[in-house]
């Protein structure tokens, strides 16, 4: 088991990405509370060994990733709607940012885990497939298709790769 | 405009706020009991354990109540085969005193089965029929601690020993198996030994061993009539003295006692 220490400075360096990561993928503050706490208490408890910085970002990401998607196929949550189960956009955003989020968030959730990676943690597609555990050119073919998706809403006034 | 840009501006506001960090490190150190224990497994492997010994516990304790003997019948006639029967009244073994006990023990198909079963499929064996047919005698003892199951099975045996002639059916206490068993004897044969002996106390267990039930009998009754009619002469001879082979009307050849 992991020491109080080890834990402060993990969270220090990796809460801001499992947080983001919950933002894609649950809609609510009580979901993603629970992601939170879930993804340190397996760190906490987890055994693994990181050869790098980088090594355990991955981790992080992975295991944020499988607990939100665990939740998300919980047969009582797929059956129900919460009341709350709106996206919230960050306020002040200009028109053009805001129509970005929009189009990110009406991607289904396959698109929106590489697209978040690619985009903002600026992974490439192999690495995407590494973390995710994937065939790296199944990641290819999300990453083209979600560039697709976003070009037919947004149109070609972006740059995409 | 460039995507990587504008992802960069949409998400990195989003930061997790201190209180969720301070609510999730009060959260760990409870789980963890301050980083001393691991819960997970805490919780696991007694429970895993509990049920592995659970589950032992109904393993053994289901092969105890099933292999543990509670009663037993011993069937003489010359085969003699002794059967233990546990608290279901199933058949849970097959004992032989002798060469023809395990002539028959081996012809039958009764383990596992009703004690019922088991004994009509005795009576019904060719060997065993033959046997009764031409005058032998069949003696079926019931053995057992518990006396309610005993005189239950006593009951079962005697119904199906109805059917057939010169059938006797007793019971005998776990005193008198143990000391049958002593002298390499079953049951039915001991108690017919013990009647046997008080007349003729010459008579040993390896004699009584090779004879027939019916043989036992004819001389148990030979002996009673010959001691009514000289009683007093008999009583008068003492222990030493009577039972000696020219004494009576039966000698021993080859291990069997002839008329």
């Amino acid at each position: 088991m992991r020491s109080e220490q080890e834990t402060i400075r993990a969270m220090e360096r990796y809460s801001d990405t499992v947080m983001r990561l919950c933002m894609v993928h649950l809609k609510n503050d009580a979901d993603t509370e629970d992601i939170f706490q879930t993804v340190f208490l397996k760190y906490v408890l987890s055994s693994v060994s990181f050869e790098n910085d980088e090594h355990e970002k991955a981790w992080f990401i992975r295991v944020t990733i499988n607990a939100c998607k665990d939740l998300l196929k919980n047969f009582f949550r797929s059956h129900t709607v919460s009341l709350d189960d709106v996206i919230e956009q960050p306020t002040d955003l200009p028109p053009d940012y805001r129509d970005v989020w929009e189009a990110v968030f009406s991607l289904p959730q396959k698109y929106r885990d590489v697209v978040y990676l690619h985009y903002f943690e600026d992974y490439t597609a192999p690495q995407i497939s590494r973390i995710l555990g994937k065939n790296v050119n199944t990641i290819y073919t999300l990453l083209t298709r979600s560039k697709q998706m976003l070009k037919e809403k947004l149109g070609g006034a972006y740059e995409y790769e | 405009m460039n995507m990587n840009d504008i992802f960069k501006e949409l998400f990195n506001p989003i930061r997790a706020e201190e209180e969720l960090k301070n609510q999730t490190l009060a959260f760990l150190a409870e789980r963890t009991q301050r980083y001393t224990r691991s819960t997970a497994k805490s919780h696991k492997y007694p429970r895993y354990a509990a049920a592995c010994i659970c589950l032992l516990f109904m393993l053994f304790g289901g092969h105890w109540l099933y292999f543990t003997p509670t009663a037993q019948i011993s069937i003489d006639i010359n085969p003699s085969i002794e059967i233990s029967i546990n608290r279901f009244e199933q058949v849970i073994s097959v004992n032989d005193f002798n060469e023809d006990g395990r002539e028959l023990a081996d012809a039958l198909d009764i383990k596992y089965k009703n004690y019922t079963d088991a004994v009509e499929q005795i009576l019904n064996n060719d060997r065993i029929e033959a046997l009764l047919t031409n005058n032998e005698v069949i003696t079926i003892t019931v053995i057992g601690p518990d006396r309610q199951q005993s005189a239950k099975i006593l009951s079962g045996v005697q119904a199906c020993a109805a059917k057939q002639r010169n059938t006797y059916c007793l019971f005998a206490s776990s005193e008198e198996v143990a000391e049958a068993h002593k002298m390499g004897l079953s049951c039915g044969k001991y108690k017919a030994f013990l009647e046997l002996h008080l007349l003729y106390p010459n008579i040993t267990p390896e004699m009584v061993q090779e004879m027939t039930m019916r043989e036992i009998r004819d001389l148990i009754d030979s002996l009673s009539t010959d001691r009514d009619s000289n009683s007093s002469s008999y009583e008068n001879r003492g222990n030493g003295h009577h039972g000696h082979g020219g004494g009576y009307r039966y000698r021993w050849r080859n291990g069997r006692t002839e008329q």
